[in-house]
Parts: structure tokens; C-alpha cells; sequence
């Protein structure tokens, strides 16, 4: 298990190194960077900005001493300074940051618990008129744009029964105390269910196939053999090992809810960080960009190697190589 | 004669999606018929309700919604499919390097797989997008660049599996050359889960297309593209509640009719082949 630990640890270095690589390259697609020199006036940054560019990352150096003196930087946690406020990158991240995790926190909680019951006893019984209903809508939800999936509950929820504000994270004068608590609700309703079906679509199909596979085993049939109730087969047979895949992609999920925040936090006015990642890529505000782009693939390769130790820790095949 | 074996034992649902796959495409061949329509400008009639005149409404400057959304069509569809090819072929391109050759070669493709996989798409989308010149190659190419790690990953694990099979030995120690096993012997068999993959990636790179194009950093305009129209219909939520419905229905039929497909694809090129 230790070794199993330290080579997953090793791999995730050159990863690491990898991704600072990429996040470096999103730098030179910059206008008044080395990679873009004739881009079109409108897209261009001000003098000032270009200016401030070249300054701060040292762009008229050879690019090896630019990348090394950036991740000097970086590995100093010191991320720099908005373009735009001229506060530093960290603070606006820490505003937006506590947002972003409501909202994510929320749609993941809702996704895995309502996935997971879904998933088990679509797979339980195949072929089911349940399984055939849950599997149809499942697989519409897949297919379901998020922004046009956000329009058409706002038109329903907030235009037509007015029953939920349109955006916002609160009223402008919201009420102290049980009130401003449900006013807070209302408003997190609407995008939280946009961030939800996605995920929540994913990972119970993953869990249905998974369940549905393992139900025809041999030790599901061995644990009905015993007498074992066939909820009991399911849940604690099938299910254990329909959840290994779930595990393995956890990390992964990461990445596709914070694509998804950009849109939702965009379309209900949401000031998390998807908003901020948005508002930095049209205000060519670099710095923020950088960091986003690099915290969060670096919070994603942590989510993935805790997500590769847990799933050794419950399988004993992955840690001896066998499978994975 | 393989296609036509292919197309008889898709499940009735991957039938009625191609039906529907072809019948969108048709109606882009078509959507040239609409473009005048789709253009005229009349404020009198501005943001009017489905009529029989106007069966999906007008949008903000006048102009009818059911010729936009046809003659968008052709944008969305095509997009979506060139892009979907560009990233199946750097995938698979990437993919089949790291699994054929192994060693070292898949040590640092695997890591450049995994880098991708941890980026948000929609981060690295939005950069290449806003940054680039504003064009349908732009868009093009950052679909391809963005998600062709999952396709890698994919076509890795495919090529590993069949290059120890028995006919890829026998090209080997025939001295056949490695580009020829790869192309001649590998790729046709990594083809039935490769096409899966690519149905797979058209009605994912349509929503990317979409979603660029809503956020304002898609397609420039004059080309008008299912995502585009939508990015009117936050302006108008309150008076005209189909200027969201009815691209989003076109972009969601479709995107549902490849997911459908691949799936019907999917369960006849596994059938019969053991886990």
C-alpha cells in the first residue's frame, strides 16, 4: 500500500509540472505576448496593460527564464495583482471562492445521494419498467444543455409562477434571521438544480451499469445461495463493487462542475468563481486567469489521487497492479 | 456491405436517431431557402409571440426564429462534426502512440492525458476562444485541443489490448513496419469503439459550440448558430419566453440524436465480445 502511495505520489509530479506547462502556455496566447502578434486591434490590451504584461512576466526574456521566474513565483503562493482592481489575485479568489463551494457543495451532495439510490435499483432490476423510465429521463438530462436548461426555469419558476427569483444570491433587502435563511434558499435553488442533473445523470448510469453487471455475478449468486435477502445482495454485494468506477472518476468530477459553474454562476448572476474566471477572460485579466486556471487543475490532481488511494484501499488488486 | 450489417442490428432507438441525425442534416442542405428570411430586419413585429405567420415567434429585431434556428443549422451540425473529428484524431493520434509503444512513450503521454483531464474544458475553451482570432477555425480548433484526452484515453486502452492479439503478432514477425501495423492492422480494429467515441464526441462538441457561442466568445457574427441566438434570450426572459425555448429544443434534439445513436452504435459493436 505504502509503495502503491509513493508511485502514485512520483507520477503526479511530471503531472504537476505539466500542468504549470499548460497554464504558462495560456499566457502566450496572450495579445502582446510572443504567440499573438497580429491579433486584431479590438482584441488587443491597452498600452498600459501590455506594459504591465511585460513587466511582470519578464515577456522580452528567453522563455525558460520567463517560465522559472513565474513558477519562482507561484510556488511563493504569491499569484500577483488583478489588472482590473489592482487587489491581489488571492483575496479576490477567497470572495468568490466560499460561492462557488455552496453552490458545488450542494449539487454534489444532491447528485451522489439521489444518483446512488437511482443507479442501485434501476441496475437491481434491468429491464424494469423502473429501470427503462429512469434510464429515458437519465439519459434526456445527459443530453440536456445546462444554459438552456437555466432559461427555461427561470421563464417557468421566476417569469411565469414567480415563485423564485430570476438571480442573485439574495434580495437587496433580505430579511435577518429564518427569512433571510430561506431567501438564500430561493436563490440557490434554481442553480444548484442546473449544476445537479448533470452530475447526478452521470454517475447513476455509472452506478446502474455497474449494479446491473455485478447482480449476475457469481457472489451475488453465492450471497443469495446463503440466504441472503436479495436487498441484501444488492446493496451489500452488487453495489460495493458497482461503486469502485464511481470512485475512480470522483476526481473528475471536479472539473466538470466548475465548467458548469461558469455558465450557471453567468446566467444567475452568481459571484463565485466561474463568474470571476468569465469576467477575467473578457477583461484580459491575466493574472486571475493564470491562478484559476492553475488551482483549480491542481485541486482536480489532488481530487484524483486521493479518489486512486481510496480506490487502493478498497481493492486490493489495484495496489498489486493487477487492474487499473 | 459491413455498414449496411452495422445499420440492420441497431436497436430501434439508434434507428430513429440516425433517422433523425439525417432528417437535421437534410434540413441544413435545405437551410440556404431560409437565409433571406432568417436576415429580414422588421421592427414592427418584434418579439411576437409563436403565430401562424411566425410558428416559433420573432426575436428582438423583428426577424422570424423558425428560419434563424433552420438556418443555423448547418453551422451548429458541421462545427460540431469537424471539431468532434479533430479531437477523435488527436485522441486517437496520442492514444494509440502511448499504447503501442509503451515504455517511457506512454509514461509521458499518459501524464499529458492526465494534465488535460484536470483543466475544467470550459476554462481552457473560454481561453483559446476569447484569445484567438474570432473565426469558425478558432472555435474548431479549440474544441479539438481541449477535449481530445478522453478519446486518448480510450484509444490507449484499445490499442493495448489488441496489439498482443495473435494477427498483430503475425504482422510483427512478418516485419511488417510499425506505422503499417498501426494503420493497417490496429486501426481498423480499434475502428467499431473509435466510431462509438466519435457520435459520442459530435453531440459534445455541438453543446461546446453551443456554450462558446452563448457566452459571446463563439462564432463572430454574421454566422448565427443555435448558441448564439440563445445568448439574446437572457435579454428578453420577461417579454419572449421563446426566444429560449425553440433553439434550445433544435440544439437539444440534436445533441439527444447523436448521444442516442452512439449508444445504439455502442451496444451492437459490444455484443458478443467478453468484458
Amino acid at each position: 500500500m505504502i509503495v502503491y502511495v509513493a508511485r502514485r505520489l512520483a507520477l503526479a509530479v511530471p503531472t504537476l509540472f505539466g500542468i504549470a506547462v499548460i497554464v504558462f502556455l495560456l499566457l502566450h496566447l496572450a495579445p502582446g505576448g510572443p504567440g499573438t502578434g497580429g491579433a486584431d486591434a479590438a482584441r488587443r490590451v491597452s498600452g498600459k496593460a501590455a506594459e504591465e504584461m511585460r513587466r511582470l512576466y519578464g515577456l522580452d526574456r528567453p522563455l525558460p527564464e520567463q517560465f522559472a521566474r513565474w513558477m519562482g513565483r507561484v510556488v511563493r503562493l504569491d499569484l500577483g495583482e488583478s489588472f482590473v482592481d489592482h487587489r491581489p489575485v488571492s483575496e479576490r479568489i477567497r470572495e468568490a471562492l466560499p460561492h462557488t463551494l455552496a453552490l458545488n457543495g450542494l449539487a454534489l451532495l444532491f447528485a451522489l445521494g439521489l444518483a446512488i439510490p437511482l443507479g442501485v435499483l434501476a441496475g437491481g432490476s434491468p429491464e424494469s419498467g423502473f429501470d427503462r423510465a429512469s434510464s429515458a429521463a437519465l439519459f434526456a438530462l445527459y443530453s440536456l444543455p445546462t444554459f438552456w436548461a437555466a432559461l427555461l426555469l427561470q421563464t417557468l419558476f421566476a417569469v411565469q409562477l414567480r415563485w423564485l427569483p430570476l438571480y442573485g444570491t439574495a434580495s437587496d433587502a433580505a430579511p435577518a434571521g429564518l427569512a433571510g435563511l430561506a431567501d438564500r434558499l430561493a436563490h440557490l435553488a434554481l442553480p444548484v438544480t442546473c449544476l445537479t442533473y448533470g452530475t447526478l445523470a452521470f454517475v447513476a448510469r455509472l452506478v446502474r451499469s455497474g449494479v446491473a453487471e455485478a447482480r449476475s455475478s457469481d457472489y451475488v449468486l453465492a450471497a443469495r445461495a446463503r440466504g441472503a435477502s436479495r436487498a441484501r445482495a444488492i446493496w451489500g454485494h452488487a453495489f460495493p463493487n458497482a461503486l469502485l468506477p464511481v470512485i475512480t472518476l470522483a476526481g473528475l468530477l471536479l472539473p466538470a462542475l466548475l465548467s458548469g459553474s461558469v455558465i450557471v454562476e453567468r446566467i444567475f448572476a452568481w459571484p463565485g468563481l466561474g463568474r470571476l474566471y468569465f469576467d477575467s477572460i473578457l477583461a484580459r485579466d491575466y493574472p486571475v486567469i493564470l491562478a484559476l486556471s492553475l488551482l483549480s487543475a491542481v485541486a482536480t490532481l489532488a481530487a484524483t489521487l486521493v479518489a486512486d488511494v481510496a480506490l487502493a484501499a478498497a481493492d486490493p488488486r489495484v495496489r498489486d497492479g493487477a487492474v487499473g | 456491405m459491413r455498414i449496411r450489417l452495422f445499420a440492420s442490428r441497431l436497436p430501434l432507438s439508434g434507428r430513429v436517431a440516425a433517422a433523425i441525425v439525417a432528417a437535421l442534416w437534410l434540413v441544413a442542405l435545405c437551410s440556404p431557402l431560409f437565409a433571406e428570411r432568417a436576415r429580414t430586419i422588421q421592427l414592427d413585429v418584434r418579439l411576437q409571440a409563436p403565430s401562424v405567420a411566425h410558428p416559433f415567434g420573432t426575436d428582438d429585431l423583428g426577424r422570424d426564429l423558425l428560419a434563424r434556428v433552420v438556418a443555423a443549422t448547418p453551422i451548429s451540425l458541421a462545427i460540431g462534426l469537424v471539431a468532434a473529428t479533430v479531437s477523435l484524431g488527436i485522441g486517437f493520434a496520442v492514444g494509440a502512440t502511448a499504447g503501442y509503444f509503451g515504455g517511457v512513450v506512454d509514461l509521458v503521454l499518459s501524464r499529458l492525458i492526465e494534465v488535460m483531464l484536470c483543466f475544467p474544458v470550459l476554462f481552457l475553451l473560454l481561453a483559446l476562444a476569447a484569445f484567438l482570432p474570432p473565426s469558425p477555425v478558432t472555435v474548431i480548433v479549440a474544441i479539438g485541443l481541449t477535449t481530445w484526452a478522453g478519446d486518448a484515453r480510450y484509444a490507449r486502452t484499445e490499442i493495448l489490448r489488441i496489439r498482443e492479439l495473435d494477427y498483430a503478432r503475425a504482422a510483427r514477425a512478418m516485419g511488417a513496419s510499425t506505422p503499417r501495423i498501426l494503420v493497417r492492422h490496429l486501426l481498423p480494429n480499434a475502428l467499431p469503439p473509435l466510431i462509438v467515441s466519435a457520435a459520442f464526441g459530435v453531440g459534445w462538441a455541438i453543446l461546446a459550440e453551443a456554450a462558446l457561442s452563448f457566452l459571446g466568445v463563439g462564432l463572430p457574427a454574421p454566422a448565427v448558430s443555435w448558441g448564439g441566438i440563445l445568448s439574446s434570450a437572457p435579454n428578453w426572459i420577461e417579454e419572449a419566453w421563446w426566444i429560449a425555448l425553440f433553439p434550445g429544443l433544435a440544439l437539444f434534439l440534436t445533441v439527444a440524436a447523436y448521444n442516442l445513436l452512439a449508444e445504439g452504435l455502442r451496444a451492437v459493436t459490444t455484443e458478443g465480445r467478453s468484458l
